[in-house]
C-alpha cells in the first residue's frame, strides 16, 4: 500500500511539473507582457522597456520557467518584489518562502493573498452543492434503477435529462427571473458580503441550486444505469428466490455493488465543482476560484494562472487517488 | 492685488449674446471660463434673454445611510496616472478634490479655487485658492499643495495624461541627452519656463503660458488632476489624506471600496454616512439582478443592453444626459492601406451614422460627423451635412488602388457591449463599399494592451466639455494618447490657434477648418455620440447624471 501511494505521489509531481511548463509556454503567446501589465496602459514605452529589462523578461523560456520554479520552492527572492524597482509590491510573508506563488499583476497583490480566499469561497459553494448532489442523485438513481422501466424510473430519468440539458447560464437567469425579479425572495447577485441586507446563506441559495440541478441530473443517470445493471445480475435473482425481502436485497447486496462505477463519477464532480463553476460564478458575481481564473486568463496574469493550474491539478489527481482507494474498500476483489 | 481686472472678453461676450450672435449656452461656458462668476453669468443671461436660472427649491436633505453603487473596482493607487475616467476617479474624487468642477451643463465652476482671473491675451492665469479648505489632518490647503500637484502631473517620469492636455502651453520638448536604439536623441519634456507655475502668495498661483489657452479651468478638472496631499507621495490608498467629504476606509481590487463621511468638510454635505462601490463583474445581467434585489441603489453607468430590463423595475428612476462620449473606429495611419487618406475618407463615406445610432444605442444617442466634435459642445462648428455615399467611397478606393475593396480586421473590446454593436453595424455598412472587415472581439484587458498598436480598433473616448480638448488629447502629433499616429502640422497649428482664440466667431471659423480636416484627412470613423443614462433607486436624492459618470458624494442623500 505504501509503495503504491509513493508511486502515485511521484506521478502527481511529474504531472504538475509537465502541466505547469505547458501553461507557462502557452501563456507566452498571449499579447502583452508582465512589465506593461504592471505599469498600466498609459505609462511611457521607456518605462515599460526599463522594467522589462530589469525583470529579465527577454531570457529564454526555460530560464524564466526555472526562475519561477525557484521562487515557488523558496530558493530565490521574487524579482517583482525587489525594492529597487520601486513598484511597491509587498508580501507580508517575505520575498523568499516555500509556496511563494509570486505577485498577481491583475489584483496588484501577492497571489497567496488572492487565491486562498477565492478557493475558500468556491469550496463553500462546491461543498454545499456536493453535499446536496450526492444524496439527491444516489436516492433518485437507486429509486429509478431498482425498478427499471417503472413510472418512477421514467419520471426521474426525464427530469434528469431536462435539468442536465439546461446550461448554467440559462438556468441561472430563469431562476433569477422567477425568484429575484418575480417574487423578490432571493438576492440577484452573491458578492458574499452581508452589508446589502441579504444574509450570506440567502446569497448562496441560487448558485447552489443552479449547480445542483445541473449536476445531479447527470449523476442520477449514472447511478440509475449502474443500479439497473446490478439488479439484472444472477446473484440478485438468487437472493430474491432465496426469499430475502426486496428491501434487504437492495440494501445489503445491490447498492454496494452498484456504487463502484458511480463512485468515480461522483468524485470527478469535485473537479467540475472547483474549476468548472465559472459560469455560475459569473452569472451571480460570486467571488470564486473559477471567475478569478477566467479573469486572470483574459488579463494574462501568468503568476495567478500558474498557481491556479497547479492547485486545480492537485485536486484532480488527489480525487483520482481517493477514488482508487475507495474502489479497494468497496470491492475487496480489487487490489492494487 | 485686489483690483478687479475688467476683462474685455467678457464685455465682448456680453455684447455678442445681446446681439444674438451666440446662444446662452456658449455665453455661459465662455464667460465663466473667463472668470465671470457663475451666478453673475446666469444673472446676465436672465437679463438679456429672459431665461434666468430658477434655482430649484432645495428640500432639506435626509441625513445618514449608506449608498451602495454598482461599479467596477480598478487599481486606484496612482490618481495622477488614472486612465479609466469614472471607475477609478469616482472613488478618489470623494477624498481628493479638484481645483474646478465642470457640471452637467458644461459650465465650469471654481471648486477648491475661489475664483480665477485671466489676462486679455489669455496667457496669464491667476488662480485664487479658497482659504477655508483643510486637509483631514487639520493642515490648511495652500498654494504650495497646488503647485506640488501641478508640477508632479507635468513631470514626464510620472506618466500622466495631463501632459497631453497641457503640452501646448506649459511644456517644451528638449534633448534629454540620451539616445534611443536608433541613435536618435531621446526627447523629453519640461516646463517651458522656470516661472511657468509661479507662487504669488499662500493662496495665489499664477500660470504663465507659452501660448494663449482658453480652457485652463476645464483642464484643471481632468480626472487625473486630483489634489493629493504631498506627504502621501502620489499614492492613494485607505487612510490617504484629502480635502474631500469622505475618507477611504476599505479597498479590495475587483471587489469593493468603501468611503466614510468625515467631519469638518468645507463644502456642501456630506449627508450620507458612507458610500460603497461594489464590483459587479463583466456580466451586464449581474448588475440588473443586483438592482432588482436592491443589493445596490444605483449603477455608475448603464449600457443600452440593460435599458429594457432596468426600466421595468418599479422602484427606480431614469437619469440621462447627452454627452460627447463616443467610440471611434480608428485606423493607424502608418500602416497600409490606411496611410492613404482616400481610403480613410472612403471608410467614412460608407457609413450611415443615423442607422448606427438606432442599432447600437437603441436610439439613445445622436449621430456623429466623424470629426469628434459634438453639437453638444460649445465650440462645435456646423459643417455641410456629411452624407453617406457608397458610390463615392468605391471611387475613392479605386483611385487609391483598391478597385475591389480590401480586407481588414477590426479589434473591439468586449466591454462595454455597445462598442461591439457599433462595430458590427459599421462592418455591415462597409461591406457595401467592398471593405470586408472581420470583427475580433477581445476581453477589455487585452484590448487596452494593444489599443495603440492595432491597425484598426474601436476605442471609447469619454466626454470632454470642449471639442478642442479631445482633439488635443487624441490627434495632436506625438501626444501620449495619439492612438492613430496622426501627424499633421497644419492641424496642430490650427489647434493651437483654436485653443487660444476667445472671440467665438473667429474660433468657430478655426474649428470649422479643423473639423474639415478631420472629415477629409482624419484617421477615424466616428458615427455616434452616446446619451449616458443610469437608473437609481427612488430613495436616492440629490443625484443628476454627469456626462462623464462622475459621482459627487457630498451632494447625495438617502431616504430611509
Amino acid at each position: 500500500m505504501l509503495s503504491f501511494l509513493a508511486k502515485r505521489l511521484v506521478g502527481l509531481l511529474l504531472t504538475l511539473m509537465a502541466a505547469s511548463f505547458l501553461v507557462f509556454a502557452v501563456t507566452e503567446f498571449s499579447p502583452g507582457n508582465v512589465a506593461r501589465k504592471t505599469l498600466g496602459p498609459y505609462a511611457s514605452q521607456e518605462q515599460v522597456d526599463l522594467l522589462y529589462s530589469r525583470l529579465h523578461l527577454s531570457d529564454p523560456l526555460l530560464v524564466r520557467y526555472a526562475r519561477w520554479m525557484s521562487v515557488l520552492v523558496g530558493a530565490i527572492d521574487d524579482p517583482l518584489q525587489d525594492s529597487a524597482l520601486k513598484l511597491d509590491f509587498k508580501d507580508r510573508r517575505g520575498t523568499r518562502y516555500f509556496g511563494n506563488f509570486g505577485y498577481s499583476t491583475l489584483f496588484k497583490a501577492p497571489v497567496n493573498d488572492v487565491i486562498w480566499t477565492r478557493i475558500g469561497h468556491t469550496a463553500v459553494l462546491a461543498g454545499c452543492a456536493f453535499g446536496l448532489i450526492v444524496p439527491l442523485s444516489l436516492i433518485s438513481g437507486i429509486l429509478a434503477g431498482m425498478r427499471e422501466g417503472s413510472r418512477l424510473d421514467r419520471t426521474i430519468s426525464i427530469l434528469g435529462i431536462i435539468f442536465t440539458s439546461i446550461p448554467e447560464f440559462a438556468s441561472g437567469v430563469f431562476l433569477a427571473a422567477i425568484f429575484v425579479v418575480g417574487f423578490g425572495w432571493l438576492p440577484g447577485t452573491s458578492p458574499m458580503d452581508s452589508g446589502s441586507g441579504w444574509s450570506l446563506a440567502a446569497q448562496l441559495v441560487l448558485p447552489i441550486t443552479v449547480l445542483v440541478l445541473f449536476d445531479s441530473g447527470y449523476v442520477t443517470r449514472m447511478v440509475r444505469g449502474s443500479m439497473a445493471e446490478v439488479m439484472n445480475k444472477p446473484f440478485i435473482r438468487t437472493a430474491i428466490l432465496k426469499g430475502l425481502p426486496r428491501r434487504e436485497v437492495i440494501t445489503r447486496h445491490a447498492i454496494r455493488n452498484a456504487m463502484i462505477a458511480p463512485f468515480t463519477v461522483i468524485l470527478l464532480q469535485i473537479n467540475f465543482l472547483i474549476s468548472g463553476v465559472v459560469v455560475t460564478e459569473m452569472v451571480f458575481a460570486y467571488p470564486g476560484f473559477g471567475r478569478m481564473l477566467l479573469e486572470a486568463s483574459l488579463f494574462g496574469d501568468i503568476q495567478l494562472i500558474e498557481a491556479a493550474t497547479l492547485i486545480a491539478l492537485t485536486v484532480a489527481v488527489s480525487t483520482q487517488l481517493i477514488s482508487d482507494i475507495g474502489y479497494m474498500v468497496l470491492n475487496p476483489q480489487i487490489r492494487l | 492685488m485686489g483690483e478687479k481686472i475688467r476683462n474685455p472678453h467678457i464685455d465682448s461676450l456680453k455684447s455678442q449674446l445681446a446681439e444674438g450672435k451666440i446662444d446662452r449656452r456658449e455665453f455661459l461656458r465662455f464667460a465663466t471660463l473667463m472668470g465671470l462668476s457663475v451666478p453673475a453669468a446666469y444673472a446676465f443671461v436672465g437679463e438679456v434673454t429672459g431665461e434666468g436660472l430658477v434655482a430649484p427649491a432645495r428640500a432639506a436633505m435626509p441625513q445618514g445611510g449608506t449608498l451602495r453603487l454598482g461599479s467596477r473596482i480598478k487599481d486606484i493607487k496612482n490618481p495622477h496616472t488614472y486612465s479609466w475616467g469614472a471607475w477609478d476617479s469616482n472613488i478618489s474624487r470623494q477624498v481628493c478634490e479638484y481645483l474646478t468642477l465642470t457640471d452637467e451643463h458644461n459650465v465650469t465652476h471654481p471648486y477648491l479655487l475661489e475664483k480665477w482671473d485671466v489676462s486679455p491675451d489669455l496667457k496669464t492665469w491667476t488662480l485664487h485658492v479658497r482659504s477655508d479648505v483643510k486637509w483631514r489632518n487639520g493642515n490648511p490647503f495652500t498654494a504650495d499643495d497646488v503647485i506640488w500637484n501641478l508640477k508632479r502631473v507635468l513631470d514626464p517620469a510620472v506618466g500622466s495624461s495631463v501632459v497631453g492636455l497641457m503640452t501646448g502651453y506649459m511644456l517644451e520638448e528638449y534633448d534629454a541627452g540620451q539616445k534611443d536604439e536608433k541613435g536618435n536623441p531621446k526627447k523629453s519634456t519640461r516646463l517651458w519656463d522656470a516661472d511657468a507655475i509661479e507662487k504669488v502668495d499662500d493662496h495665489t498661483i499664477r500660470l504663465n503660458c507659452k501660448i494663449p489657452q482658453i480652457a485652463v479651468p476645464e483642464h484643471l478638472f481632468h480626472y487625473p488632476l486630483a489634489m493629493l496631499y504631498p506627504g502621501d507621495n502620489g499614492v492613494f490608498q485607505p487612510g490617504a489624506q484629502g480635502t474631500g467629504a469622505f475618507e477611504l476606509t476599505d479597498f479590495e481590487l475587483g471587489k469593493r471600496a468603501v468611503v466614510k463621511a468625515r467631519k469638518g468638510y468645507w463644502g456642501e454635505g456630506p449627508y450620507l454616512d458612507a458610500i460603497e462601490f461594489i464590483d459587479m463583474g463583466d456580466d451586464p445581467s449581474a448588475a440588473i439582478a443586483a438592482m432588482a434585489s436592491k443589493q445596490v441603489h444605483g449603477l455608475v453607468s448603464a449600457d443600452p443592453i440593460q435599458f429594457d430590463a432596468l426600466k421595468a423595475l418599479p422602484f427606480v428612476v431614469l437619469y440621462q444626459v447627452a454627452t460627447a462620449e463616443t467610440a471611434v473606429l480608428r485606423a493607424k495611419v502608418t500602416q497600409k492601406p490606411y496611410d492613404d487618406p482616400r481610403v480613410r475618407k472612403a471608410m467614412r463615406l460608407a457609413i450611415d451614422p443615423e442607422a448606427i445610432v438606432q442599432v447600437a444605442l437603441r436610439g439613445l444617442g445622436i449621430p456623429g460627423e466623424h470629426h469628434h466634435v459634438s453639437v453638444a459642445q460649445p465650440d462645435y462648428a456646423k459643417l455641410a451635412h456629411f452624407k453617406r455615399d457608397v458610390a463615392a467611397a468605391k471611387k475613392l478606393l479605386a483611385d487609391a488602388g483598391y478597385p475591389s475593396g480590401f480586407d481588414a480586421e477590426l479589434f473591439v473590446p468586449k466591454d462595454p457591449p455597445w462598442n461591439g454593436a457599433e462595430s458590427q453595424a459599421a462592418v455591415e455598412q462597409w461591406k457595401e463599399a467592398g471593405i470586408r472587415v472581420k470583427v475580433s472581439i477581445m476581453p477589455g484587458q487585452e484590448y487596452w494592451d494593444v489599443w495603440m498598436k492595432v491597425p484598426l480598433g474601436c476605442t471609447i473616448w469619454y466626454h470632454r466639455p470642449l471639442g478642442v480638448m479631445v482633439l488635443g488629447l487624441a490627434y495632436r502629433t506625438g501626444v501620449p494618447w495619439n492612438e492613430s499616429g496622426y501627424a499633421n502640422p497644419e492641424f496642430d497649428k490650427l489647434l493651437n490657434e483654436a485653443e487660444g482664440t476667445i472671440d467665438l466667431e473667429k474660433r468657430k471659423a478655426v474649428m470649422a477648418k479643423l473639423e474639415q480636416i478631420m472629415q477629409e484627412d482624419g484617421p477615424v470613423v466616428q458615427p455616434l455620440w452616446r446619451t449616458n443614462f443610469s437608473f437609481y433607486d427612488k430613495k436616492v436624492k440629490g443625484f443628476s447624471m454627469h456626462p462623464t459618470n462622475y459621482i459627487f458624494g457630498n451632494k447625495l442623500a438617502m431616504e430611509s
